[in-house]
């Protein structure tokens, strides 16, 4: 069978049913089980990586309802401290590196490639591999929470409280190594958008005609690749002070325990970021869709992204303020933290005068994009006044922390990802979330989150500090902690009204068809759920808003073999094809990989034995990776001798 | 759906490509990135932990050995010579010439791996002796993790290019493997100066 | 879903006139922000310059140690023996600047006074320092801020200001060693004390008890609280505490010890007298 090119003339259905046939052929995966484990398909792992981080979102947020319950009331015995220890650093941990990292990725994995233009994500073998290796460390984390072998010294792990000498046994090394395995899935996650971004972008999708969610993602996929580094080279030092007794954070020895604050920060500040770009992204295209116009001030838009993503990289010393900074250093670590007021401040005026001058419609994807500028602008201003260190020296450690560290993260991160589930909803199952439920969602979710995180301003400046699980009576605390708690119910129930609604209207949701919002990106070109290979056409992009300014007859590259998974490359800048790429088939190799990483880093927990037997495994696993089967062998022979 | 036009043709396209036109280039450099700033991290962590000492090596330890890094050092220069020759073979596609340079260049990567053997002798401190020796150990150590991946990597290459599996791609994959190479050794002049050459001069 | 308003999407674009005025608002509000930045940047900086001013000569020193879970407190002066070991009660003189030297014993801890002063940690390896003045007589409690395992929750103490008189008063005592007890039943209780496990961990000078792994005990029963602020210092509540410390403090690093009725009462009343 040899490939036809498609001939230049107009095209008639028939010709695009012949199409259509064809590249469902080239895009079949296994079916089954057995496709569900080799699947390379961006969709179906963004869908599963989305689905993973919503799920360890509802267990962090027990977590959490747990801590809230028996902070409930002062002196409270439900929760001892040890248990309430592995809780708070279970929830922090489950909620920045298992839940808002990777559903920030996920919905990059799913949306990008479709919002370019392009059949699949760059790398698509290395994406089930890092899906694969983040759901390891996912129940790594679980299995010792389980197994009352949580780690208890806190997302940030301090040592020497974290290192061997203070806590013993396996609770720290099981943090560690999850912090390992999702920074692994992060960093390949971010090179493959980044290559998705700079190679696969349809023609004529030149850097300033890519959507704003486009740009948050890329932003994101640099400072990933330049952060998690840190933190992936300190966890490394930890489990080896702890397994084979180096002594980097053992001042007995030289070591130094601040070494271990600045590595972590220095990746930790720009973590939050990492969590808050893509979700200015996804605000940017809610607003669009829903004001029914182009974002103002697109290249200033672009511009505050990319600043956001440099000056974070500035800002780690302003978590350290209490160790004792020299007063230069203060002083510049407090000017640095409000200088990145500022394009934060310039995004949310670009969209008020967006709202402003568009005619909104207030749908609920909508209504939670308001909610994220009430809440983020609470805790961004919170964020400025902890910058300052008079100020911190006091707040630091304590609830009021607490409060703004939700506010941003919930207000700037959690409430732009419902709306961008509302919004992209119909894009992945092909159905319209309810309204109606969407409303109450919101409601329940907005007043929840001020009655939760509000109070906690007001507790921490009465001096109640963070990480404590109980409190003296006579504090007087306990009103404002049931407050909180009573706010944690709430949020539970418009967590709850949430799934009830995905649950209902994935089965008996209105139809959505191909653009329900009637919205400008390429993604809403296509059919709801995209179909295996996106697009039968990769379109011309000649507008930043393609489906907007849609001629009468849509301009498609044409030529591209549809008896394999062939795809367009083009160039960095302007988007001009420059070649075509065979993209791999359905492989279980990813998960065999990551099976042998896993057992690695695992194993080395136990003994150290776990660096031969892993290093034979992964040497087998990479070679069963790189040599090509008959199968890709012949495709690609085919492919190059055309 | 809509009527489309046919607008541009993809089929005239090439589909073996070199450099950052190539797919496998950027992830190479994707890597690249995150094991530099790897190392970066542990040269800062170096620095960072120096300060904790009066002297450097600490008392009773002796300043590492010159000999076998220093041999190693100018292995790896020269090992440039059938890279670069292996690397000019492949952009030609000339797949004779590339097969028995990229054959030179795994020997003297094997040859590498074994010197970093000594090289870790040289150090003269072990990894739990105190914290010099745990980051001496460590930026040695994940040099070496690097390396020994490359040494896997020209393995397989080698062995696709004599297999009949042979395909164009390979050719152009060759080169990212070179690519990563002068990377390795790019990165490890400035490890062997601090870690081996900076407590003598500094 | 049908109520939705048809409209042409991208239909939405600006006169000239509107755009210029949407720029000139966004403009406006980012000017506002940068404005607003530097003057609190401004006050910030003052304020920081304010506060770390230094505390002059005179200012009193004072070591504080951190330790899982509690506060050892150490006043120097020129004569060894005159230096003064106390636990989790700092006392200091009103209207004089106090320098803490701060230590850690094993992992970080965090000094905070919130009427008093900002925080600062204590960092093993690193010695860190804070100081202030209370300038009304009082007593603040203060609390342990950084993360520090099982016991952080109760980990306070109390900054106790007083007249320089009566401060001056307070350390004079503290200086003393105890006195073997007169009354019976306390001789018998510091006979119990020093046959039981209590001197692998604590010290009480005038004793051959001399452990510093524990609190300092020496005037234990001048003491408002026990266990780092955790329970008033009662009778009953230091039975409770010698009897079951795990029910009262879990994770706490004294162990329960087993003493009879008549032992415990003896002990009890032996440490009564450590004023
Ligand atoms: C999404 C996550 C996110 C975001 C976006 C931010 C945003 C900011 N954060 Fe926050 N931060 C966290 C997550 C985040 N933070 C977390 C998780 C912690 C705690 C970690 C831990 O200890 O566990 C933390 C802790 C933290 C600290 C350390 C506190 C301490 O431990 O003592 C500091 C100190 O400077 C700080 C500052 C800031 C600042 C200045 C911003 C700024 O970027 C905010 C800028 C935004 C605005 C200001 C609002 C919009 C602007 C306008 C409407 C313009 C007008 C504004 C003015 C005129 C001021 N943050
Ligand atoms: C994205 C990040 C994120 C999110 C979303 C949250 C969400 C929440 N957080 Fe968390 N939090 C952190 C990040 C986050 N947190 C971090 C980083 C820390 C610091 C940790 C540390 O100190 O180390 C922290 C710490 C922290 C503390 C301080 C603990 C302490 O210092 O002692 C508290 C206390 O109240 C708290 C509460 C909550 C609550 C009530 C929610 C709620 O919003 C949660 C709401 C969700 C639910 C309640 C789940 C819903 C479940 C259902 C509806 C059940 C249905 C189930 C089935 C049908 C099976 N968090
Ligand atoms: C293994 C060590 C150990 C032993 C044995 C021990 N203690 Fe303690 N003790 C401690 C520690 C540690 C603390 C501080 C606990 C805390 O506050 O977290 C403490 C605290 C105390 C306190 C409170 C001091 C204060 O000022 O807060 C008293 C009183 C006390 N111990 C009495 C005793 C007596 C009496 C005995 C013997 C019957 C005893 N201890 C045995 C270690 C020990
Ligand atoms: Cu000591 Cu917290
Ligand atoms: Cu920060």
């Amino acid at each position: 069978m040899s490939a036809q090119p498609l001939p230049h003339r107009d095209h008639t259905p028939a010709d695009e049913d012949r199409l259509r046939r064809e590249l469902e052929h080239a895009y079949r995966e296994h079916t089954g089980l057995w496709g569900w484990l080799t699947t390379v398909d961006h969709k179906s792992i963004g869908k599963r990586y989305i689905v993973t981080a919503i799920i360890f979102f509802i267990l962090g947020g027990l977590n959490a309802a747990l801590m809230r319950l028996q902070l409930s009331r002062p002196e409270n015995n439900l929760v001892g401290p040890d248990l309430y220890n592995q809780l708070f650093t279970v929830h922090g941990t489950t909620m920045m590196f298992l839940f808002a990292v990777p559903v920030m990725n996920a919905m990059g994995i799913y949306f990008v490639p479709l919002m370019v233009g392009a059949r699949n994500i760059a790398y698509p073998r290395l994406n089930a591999f890092g899906y694969w290796v983040y759901l390891i460390g996912g129940l790594l984390l679980y299995a010792g929470l389980f197994t009352n072998t949580g780690p208890d010294t806190g997302w940030f792990s301090y040592v020497p409280l974290a290192g061997p000498e203070f806590s013993p046994g396996k609770r720290v090394d099981i943090f560690a190594q999850t912090v390992t395995f999702t920074e692994i899935a992060a960093l390949v996650a971010a090179v493959e958008i980044i290559v998705t971004i700079f190679k696969h972008r349809a023609p004529g999708m030149t850097l300033g005609r890519m959507p704003l969610f486009v740009w948050a993602q890329l932003v994101t996929s640099f400072m990933i690749l330049f952060a998690m580094p840190w933190v992936a080279t300190a966890s490394i030092m930890l489990a080896m002070d702890r397994l084979i007794a180096t002594h980097f954070f053992n001042p007995a020895e030289g070591g130094d325990t601040l070494l271990w604050q600045h590595l972590f920060w220095f990746f930790g500040h720009p973590e939050v970021y990492i969590i808050f770009v893509p979700a200015l992204g996804m605000v940017s295209q809610i607003v669009t869709a829903f004001t029914r116009r182009e974002i103002f001030g697109y290249p200033v838009m672009v511009l505050s992204l990319i600043m956001t993503g440099f000056l974070g990289f500035g800002l780690w010393v302003h978590h350290m303020f209490a160790t004792g900074v020299p007063q230069m250093a203060q002083s510049f670590f407090t000017a640095a933290s409000m200088m990145i007021a500022i394009p934060s401040g310039v995004q949310i005026f670009c969209w008020i005068a967006t709202i402003w001058a568009g005619r909104p419609r207030f749908s609920v994807a909508f209504l939670f994009v308001l909610g994220f500028v009430v809440l983020f602008i609470i805790g961004g201003f919170t964020g400025v006044m902890i910058a300052s260190v008079p100020f911190d020296r006091q707040a630091h450690d304590t609830y009021f922390i607490v409060a703004h560290l939700h506010y941003v993260l919930i207000g700037g991160a959690v409430a732009p990802l419902f709306g961008a589930f509302y919004y992209w909803f119909p894009k992945l199952t092909g159905r319209l979330l309810s309204e109606k439920l969407g409303r109450w969602h919101f409601a329940l979710f907005f007043i929840g989150v001020n009655l939760t995180f509000f109070p906690m301003h007001q507790l921490g400046l009465d001096g109640m500090t963070r990480r404590v699980y109980t409190y003296l009576a006579g504090t007087g605390w306990g009103d404002l902690n049931l407050l909180a708690s009573i706010g944690a119910v709430t949020i539970a129930a418009s967590v709850g009204v949430f799934l009830i609604n995905v649950i209902r209207s994935a089965a008996r949701g209105l139809r959505a068809g191909d653009n329900p919002w009637e919205a400008e990106t390429l993604e809403w070109a296509t059919s709801s759920p995209p179909p295996s290979y996106n697009f039968p056409y990769i379109p011309v992009v000649q507008s930043r808003s393609p489906l907007w300014n849609r001629p009468p007859d849509i301009p498609v590259v044409t030529g591209l073999r549809t008896d394999m998974r062939e795809v367009l490359i083009t160039t960095l800048l302007d988007a001009r094809p420059d070649s075509r790429h065979r993209h791999p088939n359905a492989s279980i190799t990813p998960l065999l990989t990551a099976v042998a990483t896993g057992v690695t880093f695992i194993m080395l927990i136990f003994t150290p034995w776990g660096l031969p037997v892993g290093g034979a495994l992964l040497t087998v696993a990479c070679v069963v990776w790189g040599w090509p089967n008959r199968k890709e062998y012949e495709e690609q022979k085919l492919q190059e001798s055309s | 759906m809509t009527a489309v036009r046919p607008a541009l043709d993809a089929s005239t396209l090439p589909t073996t490509t070199f450099s950052h036109r190539s797919l496998a280039w950027w992830g190479t450099v994707g890597f690249m990135a995150i094991e530099g700033t790897t190392l970066f991290i542990a040269v800062v962590a170096y620095f960072y932990l120096r300060r904790n000492f009066a002297a450097w090596p600490p008392e009773h330890i002796l300043r590492p050995d010159l000999f076998w890094p220093t041999v190693q050092v100018i292995l790896l220069l020269a090992s440039l010579v059938p890279v670069v020759l292996a690397d000019r073979a492949a952009y030609r596609i000339d797949v004779p010439r590339l097969r028995r340079w990229l054959l030179v260049a795994l020997g003297f990567e094997i040859v590498a791996v074994v010197i970093r053997w000594q090289e870790f002798l040289a150090l003269n401190v072990r990894w739990d002796t105190n914290a010099y020796g745990s980051v001496v150990w460590t930026l040695v150590g994940f040099h070496t993790t690097l390396l020994l991946v490359d040494v896997l990597e020209t393995a397989v290459l080698l062995g696709i290019l004599y297999s009949k599996r042979r395909l164009e791609r390979h050719i152009s994959d060759a080169t990212d493997v070179t690519f990563y190479w002068y990377f390795l050794v790019a990165t490890w002049i400035p490890l062997y100066v601090i870690v081996y050459l900076s407590p003598r001069f500094m | 879903w049908a109520t939705f308003r048809r409209r042409q999407p991208g239909e939405v674009t600006d006169s000239p006139g509107r755009e210029r005025s949407l720029r000139f608002s966004v403009l406006g509000a980012t000017a506002l922000t940068i404005v607003i930045l530097f003057a609190f940047l401004i006050a910030d900086l003052a304020t920081g310059r304010a506060i770390t001013a230094g505390p002059g000569q005179d200012a009193l020193q004072i070591r504080v140690t951190g330790h899982q879970w509690w506060w050892e407190v150490h006043y120097r002066d020129s004569l060894p023996q005159n230096w003064v070991t106390t636990a989790n009660e700092i006392h200091v003189p009103v209207g004089r600047p106090v320098v803490f030297e701060l230590r850690s014993a094993d992992v970080i801890h965090s000094l905070w006074a919130p009427n008093l002063s900002g925080k600062r940690d204590l960092i093993p390896g690193d010695e860190t320092s804070l100081w202030f003045q209370a300038d009304t007589p009082g007593v603040y409690r203060g609390q342990c801020a950084e993360f520090c395992g099982h016991q952080h929750a109760k980990m306070a103490f109390l900054v106790i200001a007083e007249h320089p008189d009566s401060f001056a008063r307070w350390l004079d005592r503290q200086r003393d060693t105890s006195r073997t007890p007169t009354h019976p039943l306390a001789r018998r209780g510091q006979e119990v004390f020093l046959a039981s496990p209590c001197v692998m961990c604590h010290a009480i000078a005038g004793t051959p008890a001399g452990s510093r792994v524990g609190p300092d005990l020496t005037h234990l029963a001048s003491r408002r609280t026990i266990a780092a602020g955790t329970l008033p210092n009662t009778r009953e509540n230091l039975a409770g505490w010698i009897l079951d410390p795990q029910g009262i403090k879990p994770g706490a690093l004294m162990p329960p010890v087993r003493l009879g009725s008549d032992d415990l009462q003896a002990l009890l009343a032996y440490l009564e007298t450590l004023e």
